[in-house]
């Protein structure tokens, strides 16, 4: 079996818009194969709320000084902002298995997979997309594929401010009740340790769950 | 020649998908490659592409509609081809044509029924191109001998057809109105259809899920006894003769007031269920089911345990009609340690309630009713009421359940017993 490469991106803060914008462009260049690798954006946005295909206008309590966009991924209402780890995985999902729930299942395993190594037990949720953590949620996914080329992808709370969750009924589920890697007692020692520590485990679940070799990629030019 | 789009699968499992949102419409120009539609499955989305050239026709779906995997949904014909309806095109703003009706109604009584004028033609094999020229030019298409595949009626055949049968004229060829039925009790459909497809609000959504997550994985088991609620009620009837005006107490109030203390006694029963521990709560949050238009919610009388009966009568009346305004925050529905559902008002005498996760129990409460009864050797009538209590085994076991439920039994039929 030929050795499949995921290149990974670490851009730091970057607007959501402009995330959108760069996710596009870069998936579009893997469906029309000017692209010959999968890659992983990784990066973090400035508060923003987004809302998916399939959410509902109620979902949104309090939108007061904050942006929202709305976005072609699955899924309803979401939060995301400093202190979480957004990462939008560039795949090409005829080299794995074009099959969608099985994408989303292993999304969910390898942020199970990244928690275990940060030593917080996580499950997944029958029913219910995404991370939990002792039942609150502590990662969202919402995905998006042409041409079984995906993108958008999953949101890990590292130390997310957890309060700007209670703008939106995250996710369309009533009382969910969100968490962090932080508030879990991750492990991650001074400043600046858990989120590399987070990012770390992160690409170390892709290797695992999708067999995958992670390559660190270099910023050809600011987006 | 036209190509048609077909729903596809986003799994091998996948037996339906729900079409979010169409990117081209009824008439738009086409490459293959371009983005038709989205299709959506759990929290993914998928793109619909064109598979030719052409210009997008006949949209047989509309946004929000669950339709099956293969089912044709659309076609892309070829310029030429194009103007397929006698109207043609040119009005710029043209419609899909074959989508089922805009619902005006209010969403969740929504009807997703085939026009009326269809259900004649749907008996006879014909291609969905074809039934809307036979409906658009009053054309019977049992008339009409079908030359495509298993005799299917497609336009050609019709276009022979209509050259050589005149079109029958409009007012006979209009179906008659069904005659008005006298208003009945039971909703009758105003399509004739068979059947209605009402989509999921998102309340039933949640109520799915939810409960689903519960009777499935949760290993539920039932203890009924029944209550004396004689000493219950002449406690609430004096209460209510002492408080005149200033709101009256029900036996749910009683109820709800006797659970949180008996709860407070019996930790074991007052707890949550979380995969790798169970939380024994010292707090009594009560979770009160409400029934609401489109589904149920249970909002919270928080430490019920430490509230007066008029306190607790209060807030559930205040709850029960916010809840019904849809007025409720999230705050207010979330976080119960236990939940009561009542029946009662509906003549139910007994049922068994679906726990509400993480919690590990649920009382189901039946009517008071009169009925004749033992007591000291001697058939007299008292007022009984019967009440189930739901248990997950994981946290409660049965003796643990049943003592529980004898302090609440003792407490509801000596009522002075929560006093103590």
């Amino acid at each position: 079996m030929s050795e499949r490469v995921l290149e990974v991106l670490d851009a730091g803060r970057v607007p959501y818009r402009e995330a959108l914008e760069w996710q596009r462009s870069v998936a579009q260049a893997r469906i029309g194969a000017q692209l010959d690798h999968d890659v992983l954006l990784l990066l973090e946005h400035p508060a923003v709320v987004t809302v998916g295909r399939t959410a509902q206008p109620r979902h949104l309590l309090d939108t007061a000084g904050i942006e929202v966009v709305e976005v072609e991924r699955g899924g309803d209402v979401t939060y995301h902002g400093p202190g979480q780890l957004v990462g939008y995985p560039i795949l090409d999902l005829r080299r794995y298995r074009p099959d969608l729930h099985w994408y989303l299942r292993a999304l969910e395993q390898t942020l199970i997979e990244a928690l275990a190594r940060l030593g917080i037990p996580a499950q997944p949720r029958a029913g219910y997309t995404g991370v939990w953590v002792r039942g609150r949620k502590i990662a969202s996914i919402g995905v998006h594929v042409k041409q079984w080329v995906t993108w958008h992808g999953f949101a890990l709370n590292v130390s997310t401010d957890l309060a700007q969750f209670d703008r939106i009924i995250a996710c369309g589920i009533p009382g969910v009740e969100m968490t962090s890697v932080e508030r879990e007692g991750g492990r991650g020692k001074g400043e600046g340790a858990v989120w590399e520590q987070a990012t770390a485990a992160v690409i170390a679940g892709f290797e695992q769950v999708f067999g995958v070799t992670a390559t660190a990629g270099e910023l050809a030019s600011p987006r | 020649m036209a190509t048609p789009v077909y729903m596809e699968a986003l799994s091998p499992t996948m037996e339906e998908g729900r079409l979010v949102k169409w990117h081209k419409r009824d008439g738009d120009a086409v490459k293959a490659g371009d983005t038709l539609a989205e299709v959506e499955t759990d929290k993914a989305v998928m793109d619909l592409v064109a598979r030719a050239d052409g210009v997008l026709r006949q949209i047989a779906v509309t946004e929000g509609q669950t339709v099956p995997v293969g089912k044709e949904i659309a076609a892309i014909v070829a310029p030429g081809e194009a103007v397929a309806t006698p109207q043609g095109r040119g009005t710029g703003d043209e419609r899909p044509v074959v989508t089922a009706p805009t619902p005006t109604a209010p969403a969740r009584t929504v009807a997703v029924a085939a026009p009326a004028a269809v259900a004649d033609a749907t008996r006879v094999k014909a291609s969905p191109l074809a039934k809307r020229i036979a409906r658009e030019t009053g054309l019977d298409l049992k008339q009409v001998t079908g030359s495509g595949p298993g005799g299917r009626v497609v336009r050609k055949d019709l276009e022979l057809a209509a050259v050589a049968t005149p079109p029958v004229t409009a007012p006979s060829a209009a179906p008659t109105p069904p005659v008005p039925r006298p208003p009945s009790p039971v909703p009758v459909s105003r399509t004739g259809a068979p059947y209605e497809d009402a989509p999921l609000t998102q309340i039933r959504k949640t109520i799915a899920k939810r409960l689903a997550t519960s009777l499935g994985p949760i290993p539920h088991y039932f203890l009924t006894t029944e209550v004396d609620m004689e000493r219950a009620a002449e406690a609430r009837a004096a209460l209510n003769q002492a408080l005149g005006t200033e709101g009256k107490i029900s036996f749910n109030d009683v109820i709800l007031k006797a659970t949180a203390l008996a709860l407070k006694q019996h930790r074991a029963c007052n707890a949550w269920f979380a995969e790798d521990h169970i939380r024994y709560w010292n707090e009594v949050h009560l979770g009160m089911a409400v029934a609401v238009d489109d589904g149920l919610i249970t909002p919270v009388i928080r430490n019920a345990d430490l509230k007066s009966l008029s306190e607790i009568g209060r807030e559930a009346r205040e709850l029960a009609e916010r809840a019904r305004a849809r007025k409720l925050q999230p705050a207010e529905y979330t976080g119960s340690t236990f939940s009561v559902s009542n029946l009662g008002m509906f003549e139910i005498d007994q049922f068994t309630a679906v726990i509400n996760p993480p919690e590990a129990g649920i009382l189901a409460v039946g009517a008071v009713v009169a009925k004749p009864v033992v007591v000291d050797g001697q058939v007299t009538t008292r007022r009984r009421m019967r009440i189930t209590m739901s248990c997950d085994h994981r946290v409660i076991d049965g003796a643990t359940g049943a003592v529980f439920l004898r302090t609440l039994k003792g407490m509801l039929e000596n009522p002075l017993a929560m006093l103590l």
